[in-house]
């Protein structure tokens, strides 16, 4: 093709801030984001309130739950990690599902994708505001339990006794480090997670079959890495670190599985978004 | 499938701002020229959405595209955009390649295509909002200034805080209007814009056109609507079956074929009687007679009736309606069902 470019103009583009502060915007009217949120914030209430019946109760050995769940009890330190612990495995990928959903299929079904890249944004930079915001909403939501885990254990059980699950006790800007750590790593498996789900996002004009297809995904993973039968398979799995998570509860922390954990996130980054740009940039608007 | 391209409308149509001729072959540099496609094809799979389609939109023409559904009318504009990349073919949007020059040539289009699209939870505005903060144009400071205005202009400043969701079918196409007129534009791009519009609000584009025209902006309207295109454009491009099979200025097309002169009359046979004497060439029609202008002047043919003593309770120039070119244009491999797509309006 032959530019005919008789005193071309410059190429104009918005200043990608401007534009992930409009999709923020967007992103924090949508009632149905603002539930999600705060339901998954009441989790950490609803796990403190249920621990606090079920310690005042006894209800024996038998029903003591998981050894994580039982240490939140008295613990301000592990409610929030439990919190989420007890959402990585479903709530967290569902709430990243949606929102990647939303960011690419919901917004071509809606027809207003094209609103955007008609002014023009270019492919590239939409998915780089996409993928921003995924991600803020990701880390909004992670962050959220975190703070409000912290908030009712302190209500609960007051800022003493923060020991470990190696026994010491740590001081209380200490066990807050432990906590916004343990909230960065399930935000880096998350985004890990949103990648991919922006990269079918990017393939298909119907937001509920990312929804399903994280769903479906993360539970074939979690059968996967129960069959010994294909462990070669299961370096491959994101889930397969998850339990990695209570780590951040030992004195000292090995940092292997946390470490593991984190470089395979990236690589699923890396990939997710390298599937979506390469869609995104291809397809017809 | 060729091109049947009518003669008159690709031969000589003189161009209204500087006077370069824009069609067939004569277009290689074409300042004049808003958009252009070149041997445009595009294939969804194994059907041809669009075949060789070669349209020139002058700038400053509000040229009306006209077709049934399906003839490829949105096709041929998402490729203009640059919103799809066509399988072969070349396309210019001012003066820029595309979909490779979208960065340089979109900031100054405005388009408004395959119906309005917006968050149903967002209220106007706020859906406004959203899609003037990513318009280059605009700086940030400018943007709610220039949400307002437009909402102003397409009579929705009223209903702007309410949710998208709650809006008729005409709020939200005033809406999408209304995001394509964000900015000043050199080029709009209109795709079916008085869908689901009532009477009042049909007039309100129309106006809204013509000040655009007036301001010089080129408009491309793409329509199923004979009437509105033949009310509001200087330029029409007729698709069937994913080919252009006319284009050029309403005018002429409307007035190719020969031109005649109808005469309402009670007495037709003394008419045609006195027409013949005088060597006018004309034929009965149901209410009066029609006369062949070739060889006399509209004046000669009434001074000659009413000399003859014809009763001439009216007379008016014979225009080949919108319709009927639309027919001739098209009948040879239509079926009636693609024609009753479109809506009747030519008179």
């Amino acid at each position: 093709m032959t530019a005919v470019g008789l005193a071309a103009p410059k190429a104009a583009h918005v200043g990608l801030f401007r534009l992930y502060r409009a999709e923020l915007r967007w992103i924090f009217r949508r009632p149905r984001n603002l539930v999600v949120l705060g339901l998954l914030g009441l989790i950490p209430v609803v796990i403190g309130i249920g621990l606090a019946i079920g310690r005042s109760t006894d209800n024996g050995p038998g029903n003591g739950g998981d050894a994580l769940l039982t240490e939140a009890a008295g613990n301000a330190l592990m409610l929030p990690i439990a919190a989420l612990a007890v959402t990585l495995n479903l709530l967290l990928p569902l709430t990243s599902a949606m929102s990647a959903a939303d960011a690419v299929a919901g917004e071509l079904a809606h027809g207003t994708l094209r609103g955007w890249l008609l002014a023009p944004v270019s492919r590239g930079r939409l998915l780089a505001v996409k993928a921003m915001g995924v991600a803020t909403l990701t880390l909004a939501s992670a962050v959220l339990m975190a703070v409000v885990g912290v908030l009712t254990g302190l209500v609960m059980n007051g800022a003493g006794g923060l020991f470990t699950l190696s026994g010491g006790t740590l001081s209380f800007g200490g066990a807050l480090g432990r906590i916004a750590l343990a909230a960065v790593w399930v935000t880096l498996q998350m985004w890990a997670i949103a990648a991919v789900a922006l990269a079918i996002s990017a393939c298909t004009e119907h937001p509920m079959l990312v929804v399903v297809s994280v769903l479906a995904g993360t539970i074939v993973f979690g059968v996967l890495l129960l069959l010994s039968a294909v462990d070669w398979l299961h370096p491959f799995l994101l889930p397969k670190s998850w339990d990695a998570l209570i780590d951040v509860l030992r004195d000292p922390i090995p940092a292997s599985g946390l470490t593991e954990g984190a470089v395979r996130a990236l690589c699923y980054i890396f990939v997710g978004l390298s599937l979506a740009y390469a869609r995104l940039t291809t397809r017809d608007g | 499938m060729t091109s049947v391209s009518a003669p008159s409308g690709q031969g000589a149509s003189p161009q209204t701002p500087s006077g370069v001729a824009a069609s067939g072959e004569a277009a290689t540099a074409a300042p004049a020229l808003a958009a252009r496609t070149r041997g445009l094809r595009k294939v969804y799979r194994s059907t041809v959405a669009v075949e060789q389609v070669d349209l020139a939109v002058p700038e400053g023409a509000v040229l009306g595209m006209l077709g049934p559904n399906g003839s490829g009318k949105t096709t041929t504009i998402r490729m203009l955009l640059g919103l799809v990349r066509p399988t072969e073919g070349e396309v210019e949007l001012l003066g820029q390649p595309m979909p490779e020059g979208a960065g340089r040539a979109l900031p100054d289009v405005g388009a408004l295509v395959e119906g309005p699209g917006f968050h149903p939870f967002l209220s106007g505005r706020e859906n406004l909002y959203r899609m003037a903060s990513a318009e280059p144009r605009l700086s940030a400071s400018q943007v709610p200034g220039a949400v307002s205005d437009a909402l102003e202009r397409v009579g929705l400043a009223g209903a702007a805080h309410r949710r998208y969701r709650g809006y008729s079918l005409g709020m939200k196409q005033r809406l999408g209007l209304a995001a394509a007129l964000l900015v000043p534009r050199r080029m709009v791009v209109l795709d079916e814009p008085t869908n689901g519009l009532d009477p009042a609000g049909t007039r309100e584009i129309r106006k809204i056109i013509a000040e655009l025209h007036a301001e010089g902006v080129t408009v491309l309207v793409s329509s199923h609507l004979l009437a509105e295109v033949e009310a509001t454009c200087t330029h029409v491009a007729v698709l069937h079956d994913g080919t252009v099979v006319a284009q050029g200025e309403l005018d002429e097309l409307l007035e190719s074929g020969s031109p005649g002169l109808l005469v309402s009359t009670p007495h037709g046979d003394r008419a045609l009687e006195s027409l013949r004497e005088n060597r006018i060439p004309g034929k009965l029609t149901p209410d009066g007679v029609r006369a062949d202008l070739t060889a006399a002047t509209a004046p000669q043919v009434v001074a000659t009736l009413v000399h003859a003593g014809v009763a001439v309770h009216e007379v008016r120039r014979e225009r080949t309606g919108l319709e009927d070119l639309f027919a001739r244009l098209t009948q040879h491999e239509t079926t009636p069902d693609g024609l009753s797509e479109v809506d009747e309006g030519g008179k």
